[in-house]
């Protein structure tokens, strides 16, 4: 068998660079520079006289562009011609097929009694009825039990509980998992989700879905471990840089802990967008009565996702866009996603119909301010609740109704006003100029308000701290 | 060497393939990437890998890999690049993870990401490019710049005021997860050669579920450098090398072993890890315990870490949620992990619990002198108090409303040789004082919450009787 003839090289001087590195692999000194410079390119490519030319090869692979020097073969010499590139490479930029979207499935569960278990392990146990088989996580106090959980359940389900080497290296992990296309989660509170922003905006940039619980602790800095609403701000406002947002739920009690995970995966994946999860250090840890769904999820691979298949080779990832003018049109898209999860703002009333005085509160205050509202009402005082379950984006419309008819508002929070800041922008930016003036009942570090305080405002007496 | 057929035939990502830019790098000439680029598009190429890899990019010169390979591309956050790999490979055991990295990324802001990657062993391949500078922000130091070596941040050279240059195939190799770790370099046709191999090999070894696998990279940055192409190869060769010593750093041979099963969907397999039963529990009460409250009831539990007050809380609750009513328990305890202050605040409604804490309980069950001292005067009037009268000599004076049952939880628990029960004895104590629930109710709590620990039901059955019949004794 004759031996197989190789190849000599050949060049396009429009994609060499004049860079040299060919002239010393060359033991035939074929190659050499030039000062002849290239019109096309403004570089000075080298010139390749071939008369001595074994076709040894190693010019080619001395060359670091792809399209530099190349084997010649039959014809492409003779007949070469520079005009028109596809002629030479083809015009197919990528052979690989469309990417499929394989759709994820609802599948049926028994009714089961009620489960009586912690705020984390209702989120953990949403999160895998919602299909998420990713965890990663660092542990932080008041969110560990979640992880725990999942370190746990998971392996009995094949699915992956990774302890990150922080909270950067978590986000990470589910920028990956989420760029496969998976459902992906993590249990943090609020030092351990600051750490994550940087991730989060690339998320967001690189429209990638994820689920964010965060319970919340006193801050700032290393603050303490009890419950503060102190990331409302952040959550809302400030994830990371650029122009970002994402669904911000608030849940206040272990059953909307499941309930809001559940509907945070989905809502995740339908917009391509992170979603937060704002509990509370005493909604984390308390244990409330539980009813599972009857219907559990078994996710899909979308069809943008880079899972590693033939159907998804297509497909990038990333939140890079060099040129002003496109990551311009991606921001403008990215504003219009923004402007259309505003159909997801949710609340809930609690005898706000006929209320004169109407009180705001999210988390575990709001169970606290519930608490007060009945009391309120057997004094004969119409008061009324309005729980955010959306702080971002704020429920206006919902709100508007709720205040109206209402002479006082008093917003309960335990932060300095960063729960009455998104009411003020929100009915600002619904232009809503007229309604009263806000009260507030405020604690921080930690402490919540209490129920006396509560009543305390409203019926205009002044309380002694506890 | 043919262009192989991962790089893409055009290259549309690149200012869309713009005039030259559809079949031209964006690498200065000479750049050692296009040379690393190109062997690793060959080793996916002969591996036969090319649809189930996945590239990320990470930040650099190098963050626009996915210009040119034609495969799955995701772009990392700067140093992120192996996590990301990692939440890749976990998603789809199956896919081949390339991490491709410069020397800031991996070496400088990815250190922690670089090392526990390794270290965790999984099987990715991280191909690093070590050019002993910045590029993309324009030459300033890196952590593998040379002692003396002129950056634009080292503009004297770098001295031992910025440190030493870090070694990055030695410090990977000494970890005990990576499988394979080769320095390589690029100036000349025999490293050519040598770099292809191991870069080859490295993804071989992915492909196989073997392990974890690094090859360092000595490359050319001529731009930055300040040299011609030609000068840097020599230069990496006469400068680098005796530095970042090339060759196998790492080679062991390991059975693969990273086979992971697709996740299970399988709804009964979770509802039994939940513990989630279809199963009515039997009622045993009539109705809500009005006699208390009309609507909601307030608890408080207090005692130290190991008390059990938490376990006691969470067994009047499931008790209370099992009769069909609404419950919460609130832990609160001290930063240690033992024998801190353990606080609980539990309430039982009819309907919903409104507000979950108990800052004025109508029923307190201390465990010490500290827990009754502190929370016995914020009992509401005509309340109950209940406890450890084996540890508590001295109660304090409280409202003559409240009704007090010193029972000794801790006596009782010991005479039945396991102290840990004291917090049953509070449980049968609670239900002879307040009736609360039936005592069938809160004895079906304890048994289902033993129900991976049979043998120890008699026992607590006897701790909760023991409860009952002391406060029954007392016949206040």
């Amino acid at each position: 068998m004759a031996l197989k003839e190789r190849p000599k090289p050949f060049l396009l001087p429009e994609y060499c660079k004049g860079c040299g590195r060919c002239l010393d692999a060359c033991a035939k000194d074929c190659i050499t520079l030039s000062d002849q410079i290239n019109p096309l390119t403004g570089l000075v490519p080298v010139e390749l006289d071939l008369t001595n030319c074994n076709a040894c090869g190693l010019c080619m692979d001395a060359c670091p562009e792809p399209y530099g020097l190349r084997p010649a073969h039959e014809g492409e010499i003779q007949d070469f011609e520079l005009e028109d590139p596809a002629k030479l490479f083809g015009v197919k930029p990528c052979d690989a097929p469309a990417p499929v979207d394989l759709p994820s499935e609802v599948l049926p569960l028994p009714r089961t009694e009620p489960l009586v278990i912690k705020g984390t392990y209702a989120s953990a146990i949403g999160a895998i009825l919602a299909g998420c088989r990713h965890v990663y996580g660092y542990p932080i106090t008041p969110s560990t039990e979640g992880a725990e959980l999942m370190a746990k359940f998971l392996p009995k389900l094949d699915g992956t509980f990774l302890q990150a080497v922080s909270e950067v290296a978590t986000v990470n992990m589910m920028y990956g998992t989420a760029g496969a296309g998976l459902p992906t989660m993590t249990f943090t509170s609020s030092p351990g989700f600051s750490l994550m922003l940087e991730g989060v905006s690339y998320m967001i940039g690189s429209e990638l879905p994820g689920v964010f619980v965060n319970v919340m602790r006193g801050g700032p800095g290393l603050g303490n471990i009890a419950p503060e609403q102190s990331d409302i701000k952040l959550a809302c406002h400030g994830l990371g840089h650029g122009n970002t947002q994402a669904l911000v739920l608030a849940p206040s009690t272990p059953q909307e802990m499941l309930d809001l995970t559940m509907l945070a995966f989905e809502l995740s994946f339908k917009y391509r967008n992170p979603v937060v999860i704002l509990s509370d250090g005493y909604l984390g840890q308390m244990t409330g009565k539980v009813q599972l769904p009857e219907a559990m999820v078994k996710p899909g691979i979308p069809g943008w996702a880079v899972y590693g298949d033939a159907m998804h080779r297509r497909n990038l990832i990333s939140s890079i866009f060099l040129t002003e003018s496109d990551l311009e049109v991606h921001n403008i898209h990215l504003n219009a996603k923004y402007e259309a999860m505003k159909v997801e703002a949710r609340a809930e009333t609690f005898l706000c119909d006929d209320a004169e005085v109407v009180l705001i509160a999210c988390n575990t205050p709001a169970r606290t301010t519930k608490g007060a509202v009945q009391d309120l009402r057997h004094q004969g005082i119409k008061a009324g609740l309005f729980r955010p379950i959306t702080l971002w984006p704020f429920p206006v419309e919902e709100l508007q109704a709720a205040i109206h008819g209402a002479d006082r508002i008093v917003v309960v929070e335990a932060s300095a006003g960063q729960l009455e800041d998104e009411i003020r922008l929100a009915l600002s930016k619904a232009g809503i100029r007229q309604f009263p003036e806000l009260e507030s009942v405020r604690r921080m570090g930690g402490v919540l308000p209490q129920q006396s305080e509560i009543m305390a405002q409203v019926l205009g007496k002044k309380e002694v701290r506890a | 060497m043919s262009k192989s057929s991962v790089i893409y035939d055009r290259f549309e990502r690149h200012s869309h393939a713009e005039g030259l830019k559809g079949h031209a790098t964006h690498y200065c000439p000479g750049c050692g990437h296009g040379l690393a680029h190109k062997f690793l598009a060959e080793a996916i190429d002969n591996l036969g890998i090319q649809d189930r890899t996945v590239a990320i990019s990470p930040v650099g010169c190098s963050v626009f890999l996915y210009y040119y390979f034609d495969v799955g591309n995701s772009q990392a956050a700067h140093g992120r690049a192996p996590a990301v790999a990692l939440g890749h490979k976990f998603a789809n055991p199956e896919s081949v993870v390339i991490s491709y990295q410069g020397d800031g990324d991996l070496a400088s802001i990815g250190l922690a990401e670089t090392i526990a990657t390794a270290q965790l062993g999984a099987p990715i391949t991280v191909i690093f490019i070590n050019n002993a500078i910045y590029g993309m922000t324009g030459g300033q130091m890196a952590p593998t710049t040379l002692m003396g070596q002129i950056s634009t941040t080292s503009p004297s050279g770098r001295s031992q005021f910025n440190g030493q240059p870090m070694k990055m195939a030695e410090i990977i190799a000494g970890l005990d997860g990576p499988i394979y770790v080769e320095r390589v370099a690029l100036f000349d046709a025999k490293q050519r050669i040598k770099a292809k191999k191991a870069i080859q090999k490295a993804i071989q070894l992915q492909v196989e579920g073997r392990g974890y696998s690094f090859i360092e990279v000595l490359a050319e940055c001529p731009t930055h450098l300040k040299m011609s192409p030609e000068d840097t190869e020599k230069w990496v060769k006469e400068s680098m090398e005796p530095v970042y010593p090339l060759g196998v750093k790492k080679d062991l041979t390991v059975e693969p072993w990273f086979r992971r099963n697709p996740p299970s969907f399988d709804g009964e397999k979770i509802l039994s890890l939940t513990g989630a039963t279809s199963e009515h529990p039997i009622r045993h009460c009539q109705g809500f315990p009005t006699h208390l409250a009309l609507h909601d009831i307030s608890l408080k539990l207090a005692g130290s870490g190991g008390d059990g007050a938490q376990t006691a809380a969470m067994l009047i609750a499931r008790s209370a949620i099992n009769e069909g009513f609404d419950a919460t328990h609130i832990p609160s305890y001290g930063p240690e992990s033992r024998g801190g202050t353990s606080y609980a605040d539990v309430h039982v409604a009819e309907e919903e619990v409104l507000n979950p804490g108990s800052p004025d309980p109508q029923v307190l069950i201390a465990f010490n002198a500290p827990s009754l001292a502190k929370f016995g005067p914020t009992v509401r009037k005509g309340g109950t108090v209940i406890y450890d009268c084996s540890v508590v000599s001295d109660a304090p004076d409280l409202d003559p409303s409240i009704k007090v049952f010193p029972v000794p939880f801790t006596g009782i628990a010991t005479d039945l040789g396991k102290a840990v029960v004291k917090n049953i004895v509070a449980l049968g104590a609670l239900q002879a004082a307040t009736q609360i629930f039936p005592k069938e109710t809160m004895l079906t709590a304890i048994r289902v919450a033993l129900k991976d620990k049979c043998a120890l039901i008699p026992l607590n059955e006897e701790a909760f009787a023991w409860g009952i019949k002391s406060v029954e004794a007392l016949g206040n």
